[in-house]
């Protein structure tokens, strides 16, 4: 619809209060992870700082080698899980990989079933899918902790990874079932005709056919399982297990730690899922949209 | 294997393909859905704190632990910050979603575009990260947000943003609605797009304004679609914790006490009851529950 010059002007100004808004907390860490402990103190009204410098990066991805002295006034130390932030790097990248394809593949196996083998139980399992999405994650906190406590899966990756799993399948299941109902059954048909099994031409004929959506889903998983802190949180409290998040908590009220190693350490943080969103945006938008419209 | 079941050409049956096929998602989910939520029933009827951990008895004490959380104000005052929490979050983020999504859906306007891009950010930051950037932006002597408002010369006195007892909930929605509007607008605007554009015409030639076309056209359109947000948004709200940890950690006192949060102090920090933590999560669970089961009956009303 064609708009007047001044509505579009007016839509314009909107639009960029709109991306004022979300751009607020990112400009803000940017520019308090770029300037000196000294600089922040320095001037509390200025908004952008009169030296700038990467220092702050430099003292955590150092391993805290490099001497934080020389930005932090009143700070001298630099807390053992910053220090171990390489561990936390490595174990975010290997929770988030293995949680992204172990979901991928139990829902797809489960979402196929759902669809194509049409059994009672099945459709129920749909159901309480729908309703798991509902559980609060602190509910199932506590009994997590205390069974896994049990199992001694505390203090491993695949505790976390188990848990997370766990957690994303029925997103998954619900996302993946209707992609697959959509596909047409002749293929499968035609493929059985041909001699395959209906496992087989599960794996040949409808996965190959999802790719769109196992990759819509699988970008959401990867990004989940990274943001996520509740569970590693709980699970896992020595440094060689925590994720980049549990790090980034444990600065929460840590006196000695100020701003601007924080906002360095949360830029880390979100840097590989905001790359991954914007390379995926179209697949990221539908998976979201379809978790939520389909039942 | 029974040779029963097994067909010709060495195929599974349909049943037992399907008990196959399901196996791995049925164990995970057991042991991380099913069994936990039995679970968490189970340690809130019973006495579990670490002494009791440590011996691994927890002795049954009934519904002990749910009176105890019931007795307590700190308890009543949580579910109450909650309650206001989500009202106000879900409230203001269903009129920016709509709002901002038919801006997203102005073809004509050049910066709609790359709106629509960014509001993919907040997907891609972790809460806790948010909640910390939030809490630099608000903080009293060096925050990002008095810094800016000294330079627009909006203001000559720093602000507290968060010290206030009166207005510290409020002000830790801000950051909650910046993480989670993105999804409400996509919802929306995916609906939108699904009306038919012939409707606004026909609108248009019987002499619609454009105001009018919003009332009598798109909004009613758009009422289912924004049930489902506000049943899903409401639920997510009920357990609002990150910002709580990372911004205020309940404070200034116990103004910012939210559920989730009373849960996790009660089970994770001193005294470490986990029995009391458990009672009180089943609290919210059920809370949550109610409204899940409407959203389940709501959707399959709709696919039928």
């Amino acid at each position: 619809m064609r708009r007047s010059r001044l509505a579009r002007l007016g839509l314009n100004l909107a639009n960029l209060l709109v991306i004022g808004f979300f751009l607020l907390p990112i400009v803000t860490a940017a520019i308090g992870s770029l300037q000196s402990e000294k600089t922040l103190r320095a001037d509390t009204r200025a908004v952008l700082p009169r030296e700038w410098t990467l220092d702050n990066f430099r003292v955590f991805l150092s391993g805290g080698a490099q001497s934080a002295g020389s930005i932090y006034e009143q700070a001298t130390y630099l807390p053992d899980n910053v220090k171990k932030i390489y561990y936390a790097l490595g174990n975010s990248v290997v929770i988030a990989g293995s949680v992204t394809l172990l979901t991928l593949v139990f829902a797809a196996l489960s979402a196929y079933a759902a669809v194509r083998l049409r059994l009672r139980w099945l459709a129920w399992l749909m159901e309480l899918s729908v309703l798991a999405r509902f559980v609060p994650i602190i509910v199932l906190m506590i009994p997590l902790y205390v069974t896994f406590r049990r199992l001694e899966l505390l203090n491993s990756m695949w505790g976390v990874i188990i848990a997370e799993v766990g957690f994303l399948l029925p997103y998954g299941i619900l996302i993946l079932a209707p992609y697959f109902a959509a596909l047409p059954q002749e293929l499968d048909e035609a493929a059985r005709i041909d001699g395959c099994t209906r496992f087989t031409a599960f794996v040949r004929i409808t996965l190959p056919l999802a790719t769109p959506a196992l990759a819509s889903f699988g970008a959401i998983v990867f990004i989940v399982s990274w943001n996520d802190l509740l569970i590693p949180l709980i699970l896992n409290n020595r440094a060689e297990f925590m994720t980049v998040p549990v790090v980034v908590a444990s600065l929460v009220g840590d006196v000695h730690v100020f701003f601007n190693l924080m906002m360095a350490l949360c830029l880390l943080a979100m840097a590989p899922s905001v790359i991954l969103v914007l390379l995926l945006q179209k697949f990221v938008v539908q998976g979201l949209a379809a978790g939520a419209v389909k039942g | 294997m029974g040779a029963r079941r097994v067909r010709p050409g060495g195929e599974l049956s349909p049943r037992a393909l399907a008990a196959v096929m399901n196996l791995p998602s049925l164990v995970t989910l057991a042991l991380v859905l099913a069994y936990p939520i039995y679970y968490a029933a189970y340690l809130s009827f019973h006495k579990v704190a670490l002494a009791e951990l440590r011996r691994g008895v927890f002795p049954f004490v009934g519904l002990d632990n749910y009176r105890r959380v019931f007795a307590d104000p700190l308890f009543l005052l949580s579910l109450k910050n909650t309650f206001i929490f989500t009202v106000v979050s879900v409230g203001a983020e269903i009129v920016l979603a709509v709002t901002i999504a038919l801006l997203i859906n102005e073809r004509s306007v050049p910066l709609s575009r790359m709106t629509r891009v960014l509001i993919l950010l907040p997907y891609a930051v972790p809460p806790i990260a948010n909640g910390l950037i939030w809490a630099f932006l608000y903080n009293f002597d060096f925050g990002f947000l008095n810094r800016i408002l000294f330079g627009a010369g909006v203001i000559t006195t720093p602000i507290d943003w968060v010290g206030n007892p009166q207005t510290a909930l409020y002000v830790l929605t801000i950051p909650y609605i910046w993480r989670t509007l993105p999804f409400a607008i996509l919802l929306v605007h995916a609906a939108l797009q699904g009306i038919n554009p012939e409707l606004y015409e026909a609108a248009s030639i019987d002499g619609a304004t454009a105001w009018q076309r919003l009332r009598h056209v798109t909004l009613p359109l758009l009422r289912p679609i924004i049930v489902v947000i506000l049943v899903l948004r409401t639920s997510f709200a009920f357990t609002v914790f990150e910002e709580v940890l990372a911004i205020t950690q309940g404070g200034p006192g116990d103004a910012t006490w939210v559920a989730a949060w009373y849960s996790y102090r009660r089970s994770f920090a001193p005294p470490f009851d986990i029995g009391v933590g458990a009672a009180s999560a089943y609290v919210l669970a059920f809370a949550v529950g109610a409204l899940a089961i409407a959203y389940v009956k709501m959707i399959y009303r709709r696919i039928e």
